[in-house]
């Protein structure tokens, strides 16, 4: 038996997945179909960072609006997903950081960031565990993290009550396009003919943008995430470092997670296959060097996530060129923090409405020769 | 980091033969365990500082193992905690003096098996120990579990221990046995292929007899509870076929230690790891490795010997161990075809003859259909994160299917022990909300196979040495 | 209430025909512990009545040793200054051990 809906998703993941959501609650028809569980893949995996210090600069304002929205998740969402507001440090411990810190500090201020530079005294104040050793660092007040693993549990209620039909475990090999609109046959399940159509796939949108004929290079990036036993309480701000190499937080139940875009092996089709032991290595010197009483505890897994980049790095937002009501999401550096609001804008957008912020082209990347964006600082 | 042609993860029987044997063919094989001598869990070794009359009953065949280990050439790292295997392959180990590596095109899977044990209310008090455990506190440190020490679950190591337990000099209060007086001699066919062990369990039933122990058949532990400090109150009571508890009168036992042990599962840890094919098997000890017929799993290079392919007992580890040292050695063009055919041909046999038993006694360690589903809800089934019963169904009933999925909404699993001890009991809990074994799957293998020491780990290093890649983009 | 077995008790936990090797003591919890070379510290603590090694970090229940074979982490103490599983530790002359509990 056939299902006709207004607007069908593909991808659950937090981009989708919020689309989906805001896109039933304007009164569509929707459907969301992922080929496994809900929020699995980056949204449930990646290290929950929420810091204007690693967001590129050009995405601050968008950064800001995700924060507060997981800040808030109870509220649109109804379930908290472990969001916590806390200050965020990027530490320098070499004359070369230093330099890297007060232009990364600087561009992002201009964009809005509320970060400050203050004197390793001002840090050691906020956050005793520092290495003593620090040079200098960027203070953000409004940082801090999101327990990722959550955000499927959390979703998958919302988007029941918003009455989406969701399918979880159903992959899509193709999408056949018809004058009403798209057909999508999910393995296993009856085929589905939608009005509209949002393609959220993350790394695997390089393939999904390829069922509708457009060639998008899209890199997949191979996170290595590392968390420990509990400990005791030993930091209570989010740190970096200025060359963006490390992310490190401690969760309420006393577990620490190290990350920073250290990279694995891996890839879209096998997913992440292994981390490359040299660089976890690095990793976890790094957070131990920033706080040194991480010695203490113990690693009890790592583990890997992808993560995808359009050629010019910067997102790809908005409908697709040549199609009738087709949409693509993805591809945000430091996704995670800005899904909830990128979801939203795009969802405003299909409902007929003026997106609160612009989107981001995704027919800039399938020009012969894709322009790059000037750099906004 | 060192260069091998064959490197053997796990020092049991299966392990140490498999090293044995390819060593003998010429190849280069190096043997990681993390205990400091080999022997695995069922012959595991008293402490060098031991003697007396405890390591001179050591078991003959663990004695012989480790001779025979000795005097190969194969290179033997103990006290190594092996944390990871890559593709390709690199084992990495965690050994006293920091990190070790070693590279080889070729790995065998030696790992065992574990305890499973299903959770009752009280389970996770400190008088409670597994049933195999109490094996090991015996057999290798000479120490009892307690002066008074009630015994429960299902499986050969019931009689085992309590006799163990009474040649140390203690007392045992009662076994608990979840199977029929008579269900241990439903497969007599398996039991006439190991006359000697067969036997052996006739006597120990009788010795157990005479010193007054009472058996008590299709009964299971019902309540642990702290009655005065060190002094526990366990509440038994009957059991039907499947397992499920019966309203009828129970009995109390008053006692100061506990050991509880209900079968094994396959230790999955490198396989998993690996993203080996995995099957369920209920009777073999739960998600075993997919293996042909010459050990070898899908990831080619990768081969499983002894109970981590699948419960089988010690006899057939040590066979199937040896014929797959053979393989590897073929394999890697040490043996030819030949040879290997007339090597393997009279082991194949022994395995076959071997397995009969090994397999009838895991059978007797099944869990039963209706087992898991007696657990009250209210009680721990992960130590780790203290998630219950009901934790898990509340998951289930909104909407969770898979393991993984549960372990992201319940964080079970996602403790010190990764799953380890949990990961068969919560397996089945889900799939008696409605789905099956299969459907929900197990825990992802990640590294590291172990909590590793985060300062060992990370060793010692100047900032200024560390090797860091591009930085980010602005 | 059942009691099996005669009473007469046996006065330690130490099986009767093991040597074992020389005494050693080490300390758990600031208390000195007198054990034997060859023991793990989880074997000496049991023998010297001390089964609560730790206390689990959600429902702050009291834990010990439980599957003595370094997988189940429950028997997790601070063994100068390393976080390791009781059971798969050596005691060794002037060891300092504490509780593995997290504050």
């Amino acid at each position: 038996m056939e299902q006709e809906v207004d607007v069908a998703v593909i991808g659950a993941g937090a981009m989708g997945a919020t689309a989906a959501l805001w896109l039933a609650r304007g009164g569509m028809r929707t459907a969301l179909i992922d080929r496994g569980e809900i929020c699995r893949e980056a949204s449930g995996v990646n290290a929950g960072t929420l810091t204007l210090h690693m967001t590129r600069a050009a995405l601050i304002p968008y950064a800001m609006k995700g924060r507060e929205l997981w800040l808030d998740a109870q509220r649109w969402l109804g379930r908290d997903v472990g969001a916590r507001s806390a200050p965020g440090f990027s530490l320098a411990f070499t004359e070369a950081e230093e330099e890297m810190l007060f232009k990364r500090a600087d561009a992002r201020s201009a964009m809005g960031a509320p970060i400050r530079i203050v004197t390793p005294e001002e840090v050691r104040a906020i956050e005793p565990g520092i290495n003593p050793a620090v040079r200098a660092a960027a203070f953000c007040a409004l940082d801090g993290h999101v327990t990722a693993y959550l955000t499927g549990r959390a979703y998958r209620a919302a988007l029941t009550e918003a009455g989406v039909s969701l399918l979880e475990g159903h992959g899509v090999e193709g999408i056949e396009v018809s004058d009403a609109g798209y057909v999508i046959r999910p393995a296993g399940a009856p085929a589905l003919r939608a009005r509209r159509l949002v393609l959220a796939g993350g790394v695997w949108l390089e393939t999904m943008l390829a069922w509708l004929g457009f060639h998008v290079r899209i890199k997949c990036l191979v996170n290595q995430l590392v968390v420990t036993e509990r400990m005791r309480p030993v930091m209570r701000s989010v740190v970096g470092i200025a060359n963006g190499l490390l992310s490190l937080k401690q969760f309420e139940n006393g577990t620490v997670l190290i990350g920073g875009g250290w990279q694995g092996k891996g890839d879209p089709v096998r997913g992440g296959v292994e981390p490359i032991p040299d660089n976890l290595i690095g990793n976890i010197q790094l957070a131990r060097h920033a706080i040194p009483a991480l010695g203490e505890t113990r690693v009890v897994r790592i583990w890997l996530g992808l993560e995808s980049e359009t050629a010019d790095a910067m997102p790809m937002i908005g409908p697709l060129p040549g199609l009738a009501e087709a949409y693509v999401i993805g591809c945000v550096h430091s996704g995670y923090t800005s899904a909830p609001y990128m979801g939203h804008l795009l969802a405003e957008r299909i409902l007929g409405r003026e997106p609160e912020l612009p989107l981001f082209d995704p027919a800039r990347l399938m020009k012969p020769a894709p322009a790059k964006l000037e750099e906004t600082a | 980091m060192s260069e091998a042609d064959l490197i053997v993860v796990g020092g049991g029987p299966a392990g140490v033969e498999a090293a044995i044997e390819a060593a003998r063919h010429g190849l280069a094989v190096t043997l990681m365990d993390e205990a400091p001598e080999a022997g695995g869990q069922v012959y595991r070794a008293t402490p060098r500082a031991f003697s007396g009359e405890l390591v001179r009953k050591a078991d003959p065949i663990g004695v012989g193992l480790r001779d025979r280990l000795r005097e190969s050439r194969a290179i033997t790292l103990f006290d190594h905690i092996v944390w990871s295997v890559s593709p390709g392959f690199r084992v990495d180990a965690l050994s006293p003096e920091g990190p070790v590596s070693r590279k080889a095109p070729a790995v065998i899977a030696a790992s065992g098996a574990q305890e499973r044990v299903v959770p009752f209310p009280g389970w996770t008090r400190p008088e409670v120990v597994g049933l195999a455990a109490a094996t090991i506190m015996l057999k290798s440190q000479g120490i009892l579990p307690g002066q008074l020490t009630l015994l429960a679950g299902q499986g050969p190591l019931l009689l085992a221990v309590a006799i163990g337990i009474l040649k140390a000099g203690g007392r045992v209060a009662a076994i608990i046995d979840l199977a029929s007086r008579s269900e241990w001699l439903a497969d007599w066919p398996a039991l006439a292929s190991r006359p000697d062990l067969a036997l052996r369990g006739f006597l120990w039933q009788a010795k157990l007899r005479n010193a007054g122990v009472p058996i008590l058949y299709r009964h299971a532990i019902r309540l642990v509870e702290e009655v005065a400090e060190g002094q526990v109150q366990v509440t038994v009571g009957p059991v039907a076929a499947n397992g499920a508890a019966l309203d009828d009168i129970d009995r109390i036992f008053q006692v100061d230690a506990v050991a509880v042990g209900n079968g094994l599962t396959a230790s999955t840890d490198i396989t998993r790891l690996l993203r080996a094919t995995h099957h369920f098997e209920a009777l073999r000890g739960g998600w075993v490795p997919t293996l042909d017929a010459e050990y070898r799993s899908s990831v080619p290079g990768l081969y499983v010997a002894g109970d981590g392919a699948g419960l089988a007992g010690a006899a057939a580890a040590a066979c199937d161990g040896r014929l797959a040292g053979l393989v590897a050695a073929r394999d890697l063009g040490a043996l030819s075809q030949q040879a290997y055919e007339t090597a393997a041909a009279p082991l194949r046999r022994s395995a076959a003859r071997a397995r009969r038993f090994g397999t009838a006694m895991a059978r007797l360690m099944a869990l039963r259909p209706a087992q898991v589903e007696a657990i009250p809800p209210e009680t721990v089934l992960c130590r780790c994160e203290d998630v219950t019963r009901a934790d898990i169904t509340a998951a289930a009933a909104e909407g969770a299917r898979t393991l993984n999925q549960l372990k992201a909404w319940t964080r079970c699993g996602m403790g010190p022990c990764q799953g380890r001890i949990c990961g068969d009991v919560i397996g089945a809990a889900l799939a008696a909300e409605g789905c099956s074994r299969e459907q929900a799957g197990y825990f992802t293998g990640r590294t590291p196979f172990r909590p590793l020491p985060l300062d060992q780990l990370a060793g010692t290093v100047a900032y200024a040495d560390l090797k860091l890649p591009p930085p980010a983009p602005l | 209430m059942e009691e099996s077995q005669s009473s007469r008790k046996p006065k330690t936990l130490r099986a009767a025909g093991v040597k074992r090797g020389e005494a050693v003591r080490f300390f758990f919890d600031g208390r000195p512990i007198d054990a034997y070379r060859g023991e793990s510290v989880a074997t000496a603590l049991r023998a010297a009545g001390i089964l609560v090694l730790r206390r689990s970090p959600r429902i702050d229940a009291p834990r010990g040793s439980f599957c003595w074979m370094g997988l189940c982490q429950e028997c997790t103490v601070v063994a100068d200054g390393v976080r390791r599983p009781a059971c798969r530790l050596e005691v060794a002359e002037g060891m300092v051990i504490a509780s593995g509990t997290v504050p």
